[in-house]
């Protein structure tokens, strides 16, 4: 053994194995150090690089709502983003449609509901179910941010949802987009608050302050898209504005500014593509950004 | 076709007389030692081998020098990366851009790359071989990979499928930078001053003998790259396998076993070819639902020990197979600087240690190399399983805990199962063990290489490759 070890000093080598060991040494004590404060604190889901874009139809659509505008994205911009569709029934059991490709880092999941039906008591119980699917796709696919997308009441459940059933300590919602969501309901005049929208209001700090929030409203002859007031959708600033990191309100008129037409709107679709489903570069250099973000109201 | 893999053959017995003195020096230990480094002597005989064995070496230095590029860019600027999550990072952004601009553009233009470097190897060696215009073969063949991995986009005019071009098209790169040559062979006549060995008067000329085979390549190149989508179809098998891997659950620990030995069995002889396996060797992107079940139970518990699923991917080939990149490659180094005596090999292990300290194990594979090298496939492939297996069986005897915590991409692979385990020392006590196992394998295989290379050296060039 000794003669062994005698030989392999005078390899001339062995200065090149010493200092392989001494790297090994040196970059495992910081990185015990690391782990024992990383796990006490640790975040659970890591290292996922899956970002997916969750999506909310509104009142009356199932599901299958959102086919076409995945359908004309993976087209129209060449990409190859798969779809996964959940339903969640009123027992709070889950039917899946489509998959989730295994490489693929930005997916789109569409969470829609056996009960789809209007009103603000309906949408409570809808938040509660997609907290229930969310929870699914949080412990299944482990990604630890994601966008969300919805459209009309979708964006009052995202709203219910993440006052009442998101915590923001494991996961982060880096983009939200909403077309045409009514916070107050079908009135027009702002000062006629609706119960819904004083409750949203008043529950607004529990939302991530580092959320990015843009909010479509569609106009035809400037009051109304056909169905949700321009005044409805602009009350979401009572609840948002000065609360996240950054609010938008983007109005779209012309051609298919219509509630339900919006989204296959070709100046919508550039907008959902620039800030919902990104191109990686922005997106990286975005959630890396966002991590460093203190927040603006301690 | 089968002619063309075979022709190498004629020159078979005309080596074998020549190298019989050769011979003599070399002792061999015992018979299996001889009768592997014989068959490999025949394989290398063979054209196919020699032209895979040149173009390996032809993409080294590029490789070396995109795992440098590789490294700062994952561990140092990664997001998830180990430096960044381990030691602080720095807080100017321009300058991080700025940083991480040039790294890419480095990477994407050395290791990034490679299989272009290949496919114009793989063309240039065959044609050379037949005594055809071996640069226009090249340059073709380069061409022609380019339109094969072309991406149809509409919002970036020229654009292609990354995936491709870097080691995971190694293997479609060569494939196709042969049949590139060997159309070349077919279609045109021998290069004029090729044969003279002096200045030709007509470029031209040279050019118009060529000029059938290389529309004929861009043609076949263009029918390949509309009809089918490369891209799609090289991740298929994997997609499928992951899909797989991820999706199908057993509550059963033997077979959770089994299925993770089958799945790294698998990475490894897919990676031997260049090609991708179920297991990436850098990070555990794919952690299946198994991992998260231990995760979640760690966190509980506050403790890795009893986690439910004792044999996942995490488990077993992450924290203990991957030292050094995919096939415990740092094993082969260290093997190389005690035992072996060659200088090549030697240079080789010394440039490529710090990459392979990160698992970024390119530049070894191609420079020694040990893809397509049929000595190594069996360490490639013994290695890592035999580590496996001794972490399952420390597992199972409740000698160390398993590695259930996440653990930054980049991670030094002896400090995988330290790290995972929330700093076991049973688990870094194991992981040194399982260093010293992969060494202790891979040493008679540098020695069996260094003896076939005495006889027969694929890299030194002879001129009919």
């Amino acid at each position: 053994m000794r003669m062994q070890l005698r030989n392999l000093r005078q390899n001339k080598n062995f200065k090149y194995l010493l200092s392989l060991f001494i790297i090994l040494i040196l970059l495992g004590v910081p990185s015990y150090m690391w782990t024992k404060s990383n796990v006490s604190t640790l975040a659970g889901r890591y290292n996922s690089p899956m970002s997916p874009v969750i999506m909310i139809p509104g009142s009356s659509a199932s599901a299958n709502r959102f086919d076409d505008l995945v359908k004309t994205i993976n087209r129209q911009y060449g990409e190859h983003h798969s779809l996964l569709k959940m339903t969640v029934h009123t027992n709070d059991s889950i039917t899946y449609t489509g998959s989730i490709r295994p490489n693929d880092t930005r997916p789109f999941i569409v969470v829609g509901f056996e009960n789809n039906k209007d009103g603000y008591a309906n949408i409570k119980k809808q938040a509660a179910w997609f907290n229930s699917a969310f929870n699914k796709l949080k412990s299944r696919y482990r990604f630890n941010n994601f966008n969300a997308f919805g459209h009309s009441n979708g964006g009052l459940i995202w709203t219910y949802f993440l006052e009442h059933y998101f915590d923001d300590s494991t996961i982060t919602v880096n983009h939200m987009l909403t077309v045409g969501t009514p916070y107050n309901f079908e009135e027009k005049n702002t000062s006629n608050r609706t119960q819904m929208l004083n409750d949203l209001v008043k529950d607004r700090n529990k939302i991530p302050t580092s959320l990015t929030y843009y909010s479509v409203a569609g106009t035809q002859l400037y009051t109304d898209d056909g169905i949700v007031p321009l005044g409805s959708v602009d009350a979401g600033k009572y609840i948002y504005e000065g609360h996240i990191k950054r609010y938008t309100l983007i109005t779209l008129t012309g051609d298919k500014a219509q509630h339900s037409d919006m989204i296959a709107n070709t100046q919508f679709i550039d907008i959902f593509h620039q800030y919902i489903v990104g191109n990686g570069i922005n997106n990286s250099g975005n959630s890396r950004t966002s991590k460093k973000v203190p927040d603006p109201q301690p | 076709m089968a002619a063309f893999f075979f022709e190498g053959y004629n020159f078979l017995e005309y080596h074998l007389k020549r190298i019989a003195g050769v011979f003599m020096k070399v002792q061999f230990n015992n018979k299996l030692e001889e009768r592997l480094v014989r068959g490999t002597l025949k394989v290398q005989k063979l054209l196919i081998y020699r032209i895979i064995q040149r173009t390996l070496l032809l993409i080294f230095p590029f490789a070396l020098f995109g795992s440098f590029i590789k490294i700062i860019q994952t561990i140092v600027l990664g997001k998830e990366g180990f430096l960044t999550d381990v030691f602080p990072t720095f807080n100017n952004d321009y300058i991080y851009r700025l940083i991480e601009n040039i790294a890419n553009a480095l990477y994407n233009l050395s290791l990034g790359w490679v299989s272009v470097i290949a496919i114009f190897g793989a063309a240039k060696y065959t044609a050379k071989y037949y005594h055809r215009d071996d640069q226009l073969a090249g340059i073709t063949a380069i061409s022609s990979l380019l339109i094969m991995d072309y991406a149809y986009s509409k919002v970036q005019p020229f654009s292609f499928h990354p995936n491709i071009l870097g080691m995971r098209g190694l293997l479609f790169a060569i494939v196709s930078g042969m049949i590139i040559g060997w159309i070349f062979k077919k279609f045109s006549r021998p290069a004029p001053n090729l044969e003279k060995g002096q200045p030709t008067t007509g470029i031209l000329e040279r050019t118009f003998i060529s000029l059938k085979p290389i529309i004929i390549s861009l043609i076949i190149a263009i029918i390949f790259s509309t009809l089918i989508n490369v891209t799609y179809y090289s991740e298929a098998p994997g997609n499928f396998i992951n899909a797989l891997s991820t999706e199908y659950t057993s509550s059963n620990n033997w077979t959770q076993l089994g299925k993770t030995l089958i799945f790294s069995i698998y990475t490894l002889i897919m990676s031997f070819f260049g090609w991708s396996g179920t297991y990436s060797a850098l990070g555990m992107e794919k952690m299946d639902v198994l991992s998260t079940i231990n995760l979640n139970y760690a966190l509980q518990k506050h403790t890795a020990w009893n986690a439910p699923n004792p044999f996942t991917s995490s488990t077993l080939y992450h924290a203990f197979a991957t030292f050094g990149g995919t096939g415990s490659i740092l094993g082969l180094i260290i093997a190389i600087l005690i035992v072996s005596k060659d200088k090549d090999f030697q240079t080789v292990a010394r440039w490529a240690m710090i990459p392979s300290v990160f698992n970024i194990s390119s530049g070894v594979i191609t420079g020694i190399p040990v893809l397509f090298n049929v000595i190594f496939l069996i360490p490639f492939l013994l290695a890592p399983l035999a580590n496996m297996l001794m972490a399952a069986i420390a597992i199972t005897l409740h000698l160390m805990p398993p590695s259930v915590y996440p653990v930054p991409v980049g991670t030094p692979g002896p400090l995988i199962a330290f790290i995972g385990t929330n700093g076991s020392w049973q688990a870094l006590g194991f992981s040194i063990l399982a260093i010293i196992i992969s060494v202790y394998i891979y040493i008679p295989f540098v020695k069996m290489a260094a003896k076939v290379k005495l006889l027969d050296n694929p890299g030194i060039e002879e001129g009919e490759v």
